[in-house]
């Protein structure tokens, strides 16, 4: 397997199976051709060399994060429109603050990435909710010394993701 | 790294602050310990700056609605892990997608499964194909089977692989380290990926390198020993110790070097093991069992003019006898 295809050849080679396995995924061709497309603008912004003895797993690995992504959005946007049918009518956002709402949202899921459940769960009672390390424990029937571990956890977690790149 | 980045640990502190005053309605004792704390050094206030930011960012109350906000976020991250479980992987366990896609972009991966092992722990595994790999201590291996091919990502640590001789095998089974891909075909082989360099060693059976750069392929015969490095690939006509032995448990040595001896001794306790230079080039041979690297260390006065000198439980140096 060659190991110095640039993006060009990787296109053209890998292209149209690109395409299928994503169709595949997706049921859809249109996202399908979306991502597959979005895929090669990755590795171009890229720009390093990248590792390519298996071009195909490389690329799936790419496409597989953002399928991933495109399906958080889909969930959220779902989930978020069935929390807000049992809200009473008046106190619904417009359309816009929705789509607002959503990016914020889209981008604190994608943040708590990684995170086990329960400190995820811990983490967002606090955040969402409000509510004092006494109260979570309570509820998820764990001590506030976890809750308090949890919730320290997912801020340094996030802390990372958030400063990273800076230092 | 710059300077101005505040140090892991300033950061978990400014996060306790955070969370205390937080939790204590902002109590005014606690408010000036904290101011204290934050302007006894600049990297402090640095910390809770960034902190306090973050916090700021990630603050969920002020989204309308009551519960809506817990409720999106908990049922579509439920939705979205069965949806990748299901149709992307075939694999209940999974890792977050962003943050695993910024850090494994530049290795082949499209990892479902990490198999880990502690310091001084050593397990099987039986693979989805039906190899069984063992981990020797200190090791991590991340797994990407799929249609095309049965990738391990040897992270750090050392595995012994005992391919499956099911028949119809159609996928390649790679081992990827930092230095190489290897590709097993049958038999067993042990691969260890060092600080510089991978060590590969052939039982029996047969490994191809993929060598990355040529695309050209060498081939491995059974009771072969190769580094594979940055330089490329080498066979090295012996070794010092049997590069298989840990599976059973054991070190066996043919006159090996006391430091390189100690070096391998290390990787299975925590803490620092090292000797003098005087007697760093005195030779060892023998049979030891790996269960308890204390012990293993007090053979050593036994057989080597020596002694050890312990510091701590984790301190231990090898001396010449005075």
């Amino acid at each position: 397997m060659p190991s110095n295809d640039s993006v060009q050849t990787l296109y053209s080679d890998h292209h149209g199976w690109l395409h299928a396995w994503l169709r595949s995924k997706l049921g859809n061709a249109a996202d399908a051709a979306d991502l597959a497309q979005d895929t090669f603008v990755r590795l171009l912004q890229r720009g390093e060399q990248v590792q390519l003895n298996t071009p195909r797993a490389f690329l799936r690995t790419v496409a597989r994060g953002l399928v991933i992504d495109h399906w958080r959005r889909e969930e959220l946007h779902r989930a978020y429109l069935e929390a807000l049918a049992h809200l009473p009518e008046a106190s619904a956002p417009s359309a816009e603050t929705r789509e607002v709402l959503l990016e914020l949202l889209e981008r604190i899921a994608r943040m708590l990435d990684g995170l086990k459940p329960k400190v995820r769960r811990a983490f967002l009672l606090a955040q969402c909710e409000g509510l004092k390390h006494q109260a979570i424990a309570e509820q998820m029937g764990i001590s506030v010394r976890t809750v308090e571990r949890y919730i320290a956890d997912a801020l340094y977690h996030c802390y990372l993701l958030r400063f990273e790149d800076e230092r | 790294m710059t300077a101005a980045a505040p140090s892991a640990k300033a950061v978990k502190q400014a996060i306790q602050w955070m969370l205390r005053l937080r939790e204590s309605g902002n109590s005014p004792v606690l408010l000036q310990q904290c101011e204290q704390w934050r302007s006894a050094r600049h990297e402090h206030e640095l910390a809770w700056q960034r902190v306090v930011h973050l916090h700021q960012d990630l603050d969920l109350r002020a989204i309308p609605g009551a519960g809506v906000a817990l409720q999106t976020l908990e049922t579509s991250q439920r939705r979205l892990h069965r949806r990748q479980a299901l149709k992307l992987l075939g694999c209940a366990a999974m890792a977050g997608s962003a943050t695993w896609l910024a850090k494994d972009l530049d290795t082949v991966s499209g990892w479902t499964a990490d198999y880990a092992t502690a310091t001084g722990e050593r397990r099987s595994f039986r693979l989805p194909d039906g190899s069984l790999m063992q981990l020797n201590t200190h090791s991590a291996v991340d797994l990407a089977f799929d249609d095309q091919q049965r990738l391990l990502r040897l992270q750090h640590g050392e595995l012994m692989l005992t391919c499956s001789d099911a028949p119809n095998q159609a996928r390649p089974l790679l081992v990827q380290t930092q230095d190489a891909l290897l590709e097993g075909f049958d038999g067993r082989f042990v691969v260890r990926q060092a600080r510089d360099c991978t060590q590969v060693s052939v039982s029996h059976g047969h490994v191809a390198i993929h060598r990355p750069g040529n695309g050209q392929v060498q081939w491995i015969a059974s009771g072969q020993h190769w580094r594979l490095d940055t330089q490329g690939a080498q066979r090295l006509e012996s070794v010092a110790m049997d590069p298989a032995a840990w599976s059973e448990g054991l070190i066996v040595t043919r006159d090996m070097r006391l430091r390189d001896f100690l070096e391998q001794v290390s990787r299975y306790r925590h803490g620092y093991l090292g000797c003098s230079d005087e007697i760093a080039d005195l030779r060892l041979s023998g049979v030891f069992r790996l269960e308890a690297p204390e012990q293993l260390l007090q053979l050593l006065p036994q057989t080597l003019p020596v002694r050890l000198r312990q510091r701590t439980r984790w301190w231990i140096r090898v001396e010449q006898v005075a």
